[in-house]
């Protein structure tokens, strides 16, 4: 035994660094945004909560936030919606020009974002569609829909269309089968795409910084450009409203999913 | 926690093109009968995502790639001749090559300190059993869910000159100047392993929890000490995980742009760079689109290499 303690706690110690490393940036701007300095400093010096007052006084930033939260929600809810319904025809039926539509649903995850984002530039500004919350949103979906496919198809794969035809039989209808009985068994599939496919919008700036206009910018766009003049702690208190909000999402659907639950069918 | 998982298994099985076949063609023929009717039901199922995607995908895209064709035209940007000038003018000039293989470089680096890293920590994972498996899966995974702008920002205090590295570098006493780390090839390559690992540690993790552990105990038994069962067992075991891992690393990293912009800048210019600058610094539209192609090209190269060599090598040996 004493042989292998030592190669155990090599792996365990470099691991440990690893995850350092790994959660390092993240600590970083979290702690800084705390400081009493004019400037950024790590660690920080003092303790003070100013940063995030000082907030208040920026409100392109609460704007660029809410606009944000907003685009998401709509990409979410969109792309959920068509998504499900594109994987209920994948998984469901079979029909010629299937497969081209299962690589052509799947693309966008191989383009990379900053081709799509010149290109949908070019295409908004000759069909003169100016930058608004719908221009962000239609370039969010067409980013968030290949996840939404990927885990409603894997949700709908190997479920059991024996219970379908027996509500069927037993004189419901279609719609009715489908809300009843479809929907509540690939739930989990639904809501886990609609999560990613809100945290995919939250956090692209590659597209949208092609999409935003001076009246029109969302919260990454925003402390993108703002860090190229400046570097005060307003950009780390509002990356740590940023990071504590997807930590309460992800404690959300800790509650209602289970991490449990998400890595369990990952890991078969 | 699906998100990377997900991106995953996606790339694997448009590389090795045989999950979705497997999931999507069982599936189906349940019904062979009313398939008249049925198939117009599933269009109507697609029609939503299929007009997005052709209205604001397909069709850009095309745009954009006859725009490269065209000449550029100071006062409008896209002038009125056809050209191959600008797929010419990068394949000749000096500059843009030196960008191209920078960004192949920062690629293949960034692949090699992902594999080193992420070895360990999918081995720890994989030994690992129940809740603490669980705890470090979403330890590792956790950061693809922070804004990748955040975490770039995070390595910008980090590595700045008066950041904590080089202050720290200081008062030991080791260095009288701080280290320009930013604004490098260094600090870009430390940003993309930081984005790109959790990729690579699914990956692997996949190949290593598909070993049949009997296999490790034969070798045991047989009287071989951990180190050789490693490195003559498991470790050929999981090259086909470090190797589809390695093929989705280099493809997200030399399409990537947040983590260049950020940690780059103009001074560490690489193809996606050169795109967004062509484009909304010089609005030079037909060049901008031709970079952007090449860029194309380069990131779905290796894909496609890849499931060449997959298919050569029998699809279903190399996947597990």
């Amino acid at each position: 035994m004493k042989k292998k303690r030592l190669p155990s706690f090599v792996l365990n110690f470099s691991c440990l660094l690893i995850y350092v490393f790994l959660l390092a940036p993240i600590i970083v701007v979290l702690l800084s945004s705390l400081t009493t300095t004019e400037y950024i400093v790590f660690p920080p010096e003092g303790l003070t909560f100013r940063w995030y007052a000082e907030l208040l006084e920026h409100p392109e930033f609460i704007h660029s936030l809410l606009l944000s939260i907003l685009v998401a929600f709509l990409t979410a809810i969109i792309a959920t919606a068509i998504g499900t319904l594109a994987s209920l025809a994948i998984v469901r039926y079979e029909f010629k020009g299937k497969e081209a539509i299962v690589q052509l649903v799947g693309s966008p995850l191989l383009i990379p974002s900053v081709v799509f984002g010149v290109a949908l530039l070019q295409f908004y500004s000759w069909i003169g569609l100016a930058a608004s919350p719908l221009a962000l949103v239609i370039g969010h979906i067409i980013l968030t829909v290949p996840f939404v496919v990927r885990l409603v198809v894997a949700s709908l794969v190997g479920f059991d269309r024996s219970i379908e035809q027996a509500a069927l039989n037993l004189g419901a209808g279609p719609f009715k089968v489908f809300l009843q009985i479809t929907l509540p068994i690939i739930k989990s599939g639904i809501i886990a795409g609609a999560i990613f496919a809100f945290i995919t919008s939250f956090d692209d700036l590659t597209v949208a910084l092609f999409i935003v206009s001076t009246d029109v910018v969302t919260l990454p766009v925003r402390i993108y450009t703002y860090m190229q003049y400046q570097y005060d702690p307003i950009i780390t208190s509002i990356s740590s409203i940023m990071i504590l909000f997807t930590i309460v999402l992800m404690i959300i659907i800790e509650r209602v999913l289970g991490v449990g639950k998400i890595f369990s069918s990952k890991n078969q | 926690m699906l998100y990377g998982n997900q991106k995953i298994y996606y790339l694997l099985e448009r590389v090795g093109d045989s999950y979705m076949k497997l999931e999507t063609g069982s599936t189906i023929n349940i019904k062979k009968k009313k398939k008249k009717k049925k198939i117009w039901d599933a269009w109507l199922l697609v029609i939503p995502t299929l007009a997005v995607f052709i209205f604001f995908f397909l069709i850009p895209l095309f745009f954009l790639f006859i725009t490269s064709f065209k000449t550029f035209d100071a006062s409008t940007g896209i002038g009125g001749e056809w050209t191959f000038q600008n797929y010419i003018k990068f394949i000749s000039d000096p500059f843009y090559l030196g960008v191209l293989w920078r960004t192949v470089k920062i690629g293949l680096i960034t692949t090699l300190v992902t594999i080193i890293i992420s070895y360990p920590v999918a081995f720890q994972i994989a030994k690992a059993k129940g809740k603490v498996k669980n705890y470090l899966t979403l330890l590792v995974l956790s950061p693809l869910l922070i804004s990748m702008v955040i975490r770039c920002y995070g390595w910008v205090i980090l590595l700045s000159n008066n950041g904590v590295i080089n202050s720290s570098l200081m008062k030991l006493g080791w260095i009288d100047q701080p280290l320009e780390l930013l604004y490098s090839e260094f600090s870009v390559i430390v940003g993309m392993v930081h984005v790109l690992f959790p990729y690579m540690v699914l990956s692997i993790m996949g190949s290593l929890e598909r070993i049949d552990t009997s296999v490790l105990r034969a070798s045991q038994n047989l009287g071989a000490s951990s180190l050789k069962t490693f490195t003559s067992v498991t470790l050929p075991l999981t090259l086909p995980g470090i190797f589809a891992g390695s093929v989705m690393v280099f493809s997200l990293s030399v399409s990537s742009f947040v983590t260049p912009s950020i940690l780059g800048g103009p001074q560490v210019k690489v193809m996606s760079y050169i795109t967004y600058e062509q484009v909304a610094v010089m609005l030079n539209w037909p060049y901008g689109g031709a970079i952007g192609f090449i860029l194309i090209f380069i990131a779905t190269i290796t894909i496609v290499f890849y499931s060449k060599i997959l298919s050569k090598s029998k699809k279903g040996v190399a996947i597990q």
